[in-house]
């Protein structure tokens, strides 16, 4: 079969990329030193370097995965994390349990984070449901907007409370901080990203529209529902830990696209895999431009991601890649109804 | 005619609102004994004001034009992080301690000549591939905005800390610390910018009606756009070199213009725009530095409402965008 | 005017192939043919819209492309189907800029005499300060006309004028059009979809098939059973109704 040769290939990368990911660093650890049993080498593995590559995983297949799934259940290839309003919101979430909760644990955080992301995600797709926009591009713009506008909602708060400093370390994604003890939250994308398989093709066919769905016995707006709060709280849990990294959820599944198709089954392993390949990358290039000093990782997938977005969209542009791209919806769409 | 001179004694009457606020702004609350130290601090800011709503209220008129589209400035573009991109970036390259930096006159204008060059090669792909599509001009145009910050970050974070310095502290400017250096040279530039286009100018009329009508009336449409876009990009280096970036300004005020005067006469609008310019930064800075004593930044309140705006403009529009 | 060997090539397919004709003076033109057939493009190059990949335009003894632009326009007018304006523009202001060529922004006394005739002789004069976007589809249509008739040129071209409009509103356009030319002299050069208003309309028939030129001639030698038959591909009848020819398709 085609569809597991690239998620073979992708997963030896992955592999191959996480490998070098715990070896690169301030201290150098090589992997001879660990094997022959040099325990503070070891340490330095299990308390900063391991941890930090879970993170990574999980940030990179947690927000692809939360991107694939909300741009199915819209219908549209521009919403994501960041282009709709979870992450922002997930944000002023997190300030509002500042404020509010000053002394709240880790796990109070993600609650808030992630209640303020289901309700800001909830409220921008059914404002873009109920207006009916013409063109596809619209939508993405108004959650930008509506993100800036809760982004300055944020700003304003931890301005006028003396949170800046505090809050910007849940703006900024950023992987240096991460150390053992710490950072565990994140694991919960792991059964998001199960629960997201499973339900695969009910979101397939919520996506191709209320009338679609209500005809072959779903309903619609139970997995409408269900499918926007994983994304959210898969976003939640990563903006609690890690901080907002920009871009994922909307180009890496895109881009799978190209090559797969839409077909969210056998699209969503290598999302998965494909975001966490490509987390790791930039936080490689992060580490290795400036030694000894890092970059932060939304800065790197930043650079890259817009670049690679811009690509996207002139690729779009182009006119045969668009014919090629609505043969290829089509058929999808085809063959989902002769599955249903 | 009726309509002629009610658009008249509108721009008289908010010239007169901009002249009275410009006056409170400069003699409120002064403290007789520290009356020329006062002076010397107001009297730039109100010039920066002044200018600053000059260069975006016109560039945001202007550029809407040219792309026929009235929710679309060329800050949401992102064409201010590209003027504060340009200006890392030659700190970076040539180094704080070079003349061609410390010489804020000289380097402002290496800015803007690399900035001319750049959005020039930039918009002009930008357009050309978009076949002027406005929505995907506008996507693109925010996603390049985050590119060209993230570039910025990323350039103020390898460079040498004494280097980052220099650039936070004399350079990047804000509405608490205008940037009032470089006046003199604006004006000087400003006044130039409208001598070359003044052709172009009176051509904005007839871009309105759209590239084909505008060739049919014989004219030159691309040079026409080519010269009128540069001249955008001028402007808004400049009023981003004096106060720093705010995306929804000219948002805001070219479209309020647009309500306000209900014609396509660009003299109207230009000076409407420039007008309401005034009055939003005089008042606003007047109350957030007299009444707020400097709890707030203006550019949140810009943000703010003008994200909201934008999205009532979409709303507004969007059978016709 | 005189085309020669005209050519215009998207990516690596021509959508326009050596095309060579000349345009009477004088008299209506009609464009037709088939979706893709060239004709818009034809139309668009020769009135300088679109630059061509090859081949002469030549106007009054001189290459369209060696025209000064501003000299052309007092000439040549052409009105293409997208005329979406989003400013807030009346009636007469848009009149107004057909003057354009002739005066730059500032309007004399001669061309607001022409204006007010342009207007009257749509029949706008009533709304003649109303906004564009205010206006029907058909009253729009028409108000664009009297701007290109302000224009006052020798030869319009007009790319489907009839596009959007409904029965009694496109065939108002084409008296419009009928009349320009026979009581103001005007050369007329339209494209249409329309095969029965170029016929009845129409004094020549230029017809596309495939980025060339099918058949050129007069409309009763080009309306014929057999060439509009070879042309669209699909099965015709020529009837004759007032001594004219009339198509139908089945």
């Amino acid at each position: 079969m085609k569809a597991s040769k690239s998620t073979f290939v992708l997963l030896i990368l992955l592999i191959l990329l996480s490998i070098m990911s715990l070896f690169v660093g301030v201290i150098d650890v090589s992997i001879f030193d660990v094997l022959k049993g040099d325990f503070q080498h070891l340490d330095i593995v299990l308390i900063s370097r391991l941890p930090r590559l879970l993170a990574i995983l999980c940030t990179g297949v947690g927000m692809s995965v939360a991107g694939l799934i909300m741009q199915q259940l819209c219908m549209n290839k521009f919403v994501a994390p960041s282009t709709g309003t979870t992450i922002s919101s997930a944000q002023l979430g997190i300030l509002l349990a500042l404020l509010f909760m000053p002394n709240s644990t880790l796990v109070g955080r993600v609650i808030f984070s992630f209640v303020a992301a289901v309700a800001g995600t909830w409220i921008f797709v059914a404002f873009i449901q109920k207006i009916k926009f013409k063109d596809v591009v619209m939508v993405p713009l108004v959650g930008i907007m509506m993100g800036s506008v809760i982004n300055g909602v944020t700003n304003y708060l931890a301005y006028k409370y003396g949170m800046l400093q505090a809050l910007s370390s849940w703006l900024v994604g950023d992987f240096s901080l991460i150390i053992r003890g710490r950072y565990e939250i994140v694991f919960l994308v792991l059964p998001l990203v199960v629960i997201a398989f499973i339900f695969a093709n009910h979101f397939n066919i919520v996506g191709m529209g209320e009338d679609f769905s209500k005809n072959l016995g779903i309903n619609y707006n139970v997995v409408l529902f269900m499918g926007l709060s994983i994304a959210a709280l898969i976003t939640a849990s990563v903006v609690v830990t890690v901080g907002s990294v920009p871009y994922l959820g909307l180009i890496i599944p895109n881009i799978v696209s190209i090559f797969k198709g839409d077909k969210i089954r056998g699209t969503l392993i290598d999302t998965a895999l494909f975001g966490g390949v490509f987390v790791l990358a930039c936080d490689i290039i992060g580490r290795i431009v400036n030694r000894p000093y890092e970059l932060p990782i939304n800065l790197v997938v930043g650079v890259i991601g817009s670049i690679l977005f811009l690509g996207l969209l002139f690729y779009r542009l182009s006119p045969s890649a668009r014919a090629k791209l609505s043969e290829r919806t089509r058929k999808s769409k085809q063959n989902s109804i002769k599955e249903a | 005619m009726l309509a002629v001179k009610s658009n008249r004694s509108k721009i008289i009457i908010l010239a007169g609102i901009v002249i009275i606020a410009s006056l409170f702004y400069q003699f409120s609350g002064i403290d007789i004994a520290y009356f020329s130290y006062a002076m010397s601090i107001r009297t730039p800011k109100l010039i920066v004001m002044l200018i600053t709503a000059f260069c975006i209220g016109s560039a945001s008129v202007i550029f809407q034009s040219i792309i026929q589209n009235t929710i679309v400035t060329p800050c949401l573009l992102g064409m201010n992080s590209l003027y504060i991109l340009v200006h890392t970036a030659t700190v970076f390259i040539l180094g704080s301690t070079s003349f061609l930096v410390t010489n804020k006159t000289l380097s402002f204008s290496i800015d803007l000549v690399v900035m001319g060059f750049a959005s020039m090669l930039i918009y002009g792909y930008l357009f050309k591939k978009t076949k002027g599509n406005v929505l995907y001009i506008l996507l693109a145009g925010t996603v390049m905005s985050t590119f060209f910050s993230s570039v910025t970050s990323t350039l103020q974070r390898i460079m040498d800390p004494n280097e980052y310095d220099t650039l936070q502290n004399a350079l990047l400017a804000s509405f608490h610390k205008v940037n009032s250096s470089i006046i003199g040279f604006s004006i000087v530039l400003i006044a130039l910018i409208l001598l070359l286009l003044r052709k172009e100018l009176a051509l904005l009329n007839v871009l309105t009606l759209g590239k084909n009508h505008a060739i049919n009336l014989g004219v030159n449409y691309d040079r026409s756009v080519r010269r009128l876009l540069l001249g955008v990009t001028l402007l808004i280096a400049i009023a981003t070199a004096m106060v720093g970036p705010i995306s929804f300004l000219g948002l805001i005020i070219a479209n309020l213009s647009r309500q306000l005067f209900k014609t396509y006469r660009h003299s109207y609008l230009i000076f409407g725009s420039t007008l309401i310019g005034m009055v939003v930064l005089i008042i606003g800075q007047g109350l957030i530095e007299r009444v707020f004593s400097f709890s707030v930044n203006i550019s949140v309140f810009i943000n703010v409402g003008g994200g909201i705006y934008f999205l009532y403009l979409l709303l507004r529009n969007r059978g016709n965008v | 005017m005189q085309v020669t060997n005209l050519t215009k090539i998207y990516g690596k397919k021509s959508v326009v192939d050596d095309v060579s004709f000349e345009i009477p003076k004088g008299k209506v033109t009609s464009m037709i043919g088939p979706n893709g057939a060239g004709k818009s493009t034809v139309l668009n190059m020769i009135s300088r819209l679109i630059a061509r990949d090859g081949g002469n335009v030549d106007f009054k003894g001189k290459d369209i492309a060696q025209w000064k632009s501003r000299e052309l326009s007092k000439k040549l007018a052409i009105l293409t189907q997208t005329n979406n304006i989003s400013m807030k523009l009346t009636v007469k202001e848009l009149v107004t800029f057909g003057r354009f060529p002739y005066s730059g922004s500032r309007v004399t006394q001669e061309d607001v005499k022409i204006i007010d005739e342009a207007i009257e002789y749509m029949e706008l004069t009533e709304m003649e300060n109303r906004f564009l976007d205010e206006l029907s589809g058909g009253q729009r249509q028409r108000a664009y006309i009297a701007m290109v008739i302000a224009q006052d040129t020798e030869y319009i071209l007009l790319d489907e004028p009839t596009n959007n409009l409904d029965i009694y509103h496109a065939t108002n356009m084409m008296k419009i059009v009928r009349r320009l030319c026979d009581e103001l002299g005007k050369t007329i050069v339209l494209v249409l979809h329309e095969l029965n208003y170029a016929a009845f309309y129409s004094d020549y028939i230029c017809a596309f098939s495939n980025g060339e030129i099918a058949k050129f001639g007069t409309v009763e030698e080009v309306m014929t059973k057999e060439n509009l038959s070879e042309i669209y591909n699909v099965d015709f009848e020529v009837l004759e109704i007032n001594g004219k020819p009339l198509s139908v398709y089945y």
